[in-house]
């Protein structure tokens, strides 16, 4: 056995895992979730970026990503996390920074690979930039056909700018579970005004600020 | 369970067939240096991020010539953009694309992309690797996936070979697609019209071309700057609306009304070959462009030229017209 394992000082890794919830309850691709207003909310697509994660301890920076771009994905797991290799002697942080989306200098940067590729459905063809959070679905209240909804923020141009940094002050330096929670998102969307986003501009930055409030390391 | 006996001479011959069985590593391609003229700036293009290779722009000229590209594999990059007429749409006011539909805006020709930081008539993509999602997406272009189209040329008989030639493993990705056709297009070097020549010290202009040359530093060069005679900037050029198409040019990417009606500045370089003229190709002679200029009265002031001087500054834009470029060998249709 000794043979195979690599001789390295002793990183750590860690993983973030993150719960979209509804209302309090567990949000699963496909199936309807009843909302306070009555309502009822099928989520068919969630997809969003996290980039740029920084941890620190009482303010020091202790880690920074490098080339620090995740795509998640409801698709691919329940509970889509990320994981993070960190250097030996960054155990202790209180919180862990991150950016909701993608910052303008990646925006401008060509085309990229990887969870950055745009083949994976989150770069805007007919304008350049990347979608930072893709939330599609059908609601009875949405007046739009086949009551489908399709929110794509994004928008890396002043003064449109969408990109959301959220700090999260965490309990504990193991693997963390972390709620995102659409609850205020979809209370915040008026049914008869916007039925769906698919450009950037004010109503993007305005639902991408709600959206950055929407972390929350998970209590049990 | 493993036998601890066997484990290790296991483990030994395992890591002997993974090496044995690693991609066969291509050379990483024939680095090729871009050639432009001495006083030309910089390239806006960031090379460290796309290296030039021999390959990598062989690649990217099958790609530009492939239809594949589209859903139906019936257009090009080639169908608007013609290597003969500047790599535009001649003769088409709006470009049509599949299944004969028609956009809203004339193609614009294809040169010195290298040096542009913004494309598209409205500068809605901001850098050259990306703008090819516009039209593979467009309805009324390709109207194509880029991951469809990525699948396609993946399990094609001869791309998975041009992919590990160009990026040194057979894997075809959204990025490396892209990157491809960036680098032949960056080729699309345009340099050696009679004004170079003249500019270089190794041709003369006539007097009337010389004349031609003076009223447009006076009077056009403002915005279709030297040496790629556009100021790579969005410029208001009194054209009113045209109503059946209602193109507000960058506001629609802005959304600031200032720049209403503003749209990217063409380079004058080829322009004998490059009409019809403006982004919707409303004007079908340089000539109507020459009286649009001289009627306006959006502009600062109204370019008021005799006919005479129309005449000397038309003799003067066919200068910009470079056969060396139009008709070379290595931007055609890929022989083989």
């Amino acid at each position: 056995m000794l043979l195979l394992l690599p001789i390295t000082a002793a990183a750590q890794e860690l993983a973030v895992w993150f719960q979209p919830v509804l209302q309090g309850q567990k949000l699963v691709l496909n199936e309807p979730l009843r909302t306070a207003a009555g309502d009822t909310i099928t989520v068919h697509t969630l997809r969003f970026y996290l980039s740029n994660i920084v941890f620190s301890n009482n303010g020091a920076r202790v880690f920074s990503e490098i080339n620090s771009h995740h795509l998640l994905d409801l698709e691919d797991e329940d509970t889509p996390g990320i994981r993070v290799d960190l250097p030996a002697g960054t155990e202790g942080f209180t919180e862990i920074q991150f950016d909701l989306g993608i910052d303008s200098l990646t925006n401008t940067a060509g085309a990229m690979g990887g969870d950055l590729d745009p083949t994976n459905g989150m770069y805007w063809a007919w304008q350049s930039g990347y979608i930072n959070v893709k939330i599609e679905g059908v609601s009875p209240r949405c007046p739009a056909r086949n009551h489908e909804f399709q929110f794509h923020l994004g928008g890396y141009l002043p003064p449109f700018q969408s990109v959301q940094t959220v700090r999260l002050p965490v309990p504990k330096t193991q693997n963390l579970l972390v709620d995102f929670d659409l609850t205020a998102f979809f209370e915040q969307v008026d049914w008869a005004k916007k039925s769906g986003i698919m450009s950037p501009g004010a109503e993007a930055v305005r639902l991408s600020e709600v959206l950055s409030k929407a972390f929350r390391v998970h209590v049990e | 369970m493993w036998n601890r006996r066997f484990f290790i001479p296991i483990a030994l011959a395992t890591a002997f067939v993974l090496l044995a069985a690693a991609p066969k590593r291509y050379p990483p391609g024939d680095p090729v240096v871009l050639r432009y003229p001495a006083h030309w700036r910089k390239p806006d293009y960031d090379f460290s991020k796309n290296p030039l290779t021999r390959q990598g722009i062989e690649l990217g000229r099958r790609l530009f010539y492939d239809p594949v590209l589209s859903r139906d594999s019936t257009i090009s990059c080639a169908s608007c953009h013609l290597s003969f007429t500047a790599f535009t749409h001649v003769d088409h006011a709006l470009s049509h694309g599949i299944e004969d539909r028609i956009g809203r805006r004339n193609s614009p020709a294809l040169m010195n992309l290298a040096w542009s930081r913004y494309f598209m008539w409205d500068g809605a993509v901001n850098h050259l690797d990306v703008q090819a999602l516009a039209p593979i997406a467009h309805p009324a272009e390709m109207d194509e996936k880029l991951e469809n189209v990525v699948r396609k040329l993946q399990t094609s008989t001869h791309y998975p070979t041009l992919f590990a030639e160009a990026f040194g493993d057979s894997r075809v990705t959204g990025e490396r697609l892209l990157k491809a056709l960036s680098q032949f297009e960056i080729t699309l070097i345009s340099a050696n019209s009679k004004y170079d020549r003249m500019v270089a010290g190794q041709d003369t202009f006539s007097a009337q071309e010389q004349n031609g040359y003076r009223i447009f530093q006076k009077n056009c060069a403002s915005c279709h700057a030297e040496p790629f005679f556009t100021n790579h900037t969005f410029e208001k050029n009194g054209l009113p609306l045209d109503t059946t198409l209602n193109d507000f040019g960058r506001m629609g990417i802005t959304q600031d009304p200032v720049d209403s009606l503003r749209f990217n500045v063409p380079t004058l370089r080829n322009i004998e070959f490059s009409y019809p003229y403006m982004h919707d190709g409303r004007f079908r002679k340089l000539r109507d462009v020459l009286n649009h200029y001289g009627t306006t009265t959006a502009l600062n002031r109204r370019i008021e030229l005799t006919a005479n001087e129309k005449t000397d500054l038309h003799t003067f834009l066919l200068t910009l017209t470079d056969r060396e470029f139009l008709f070379n060998q290595d931007f055609s249709f890929p022989k083989k």
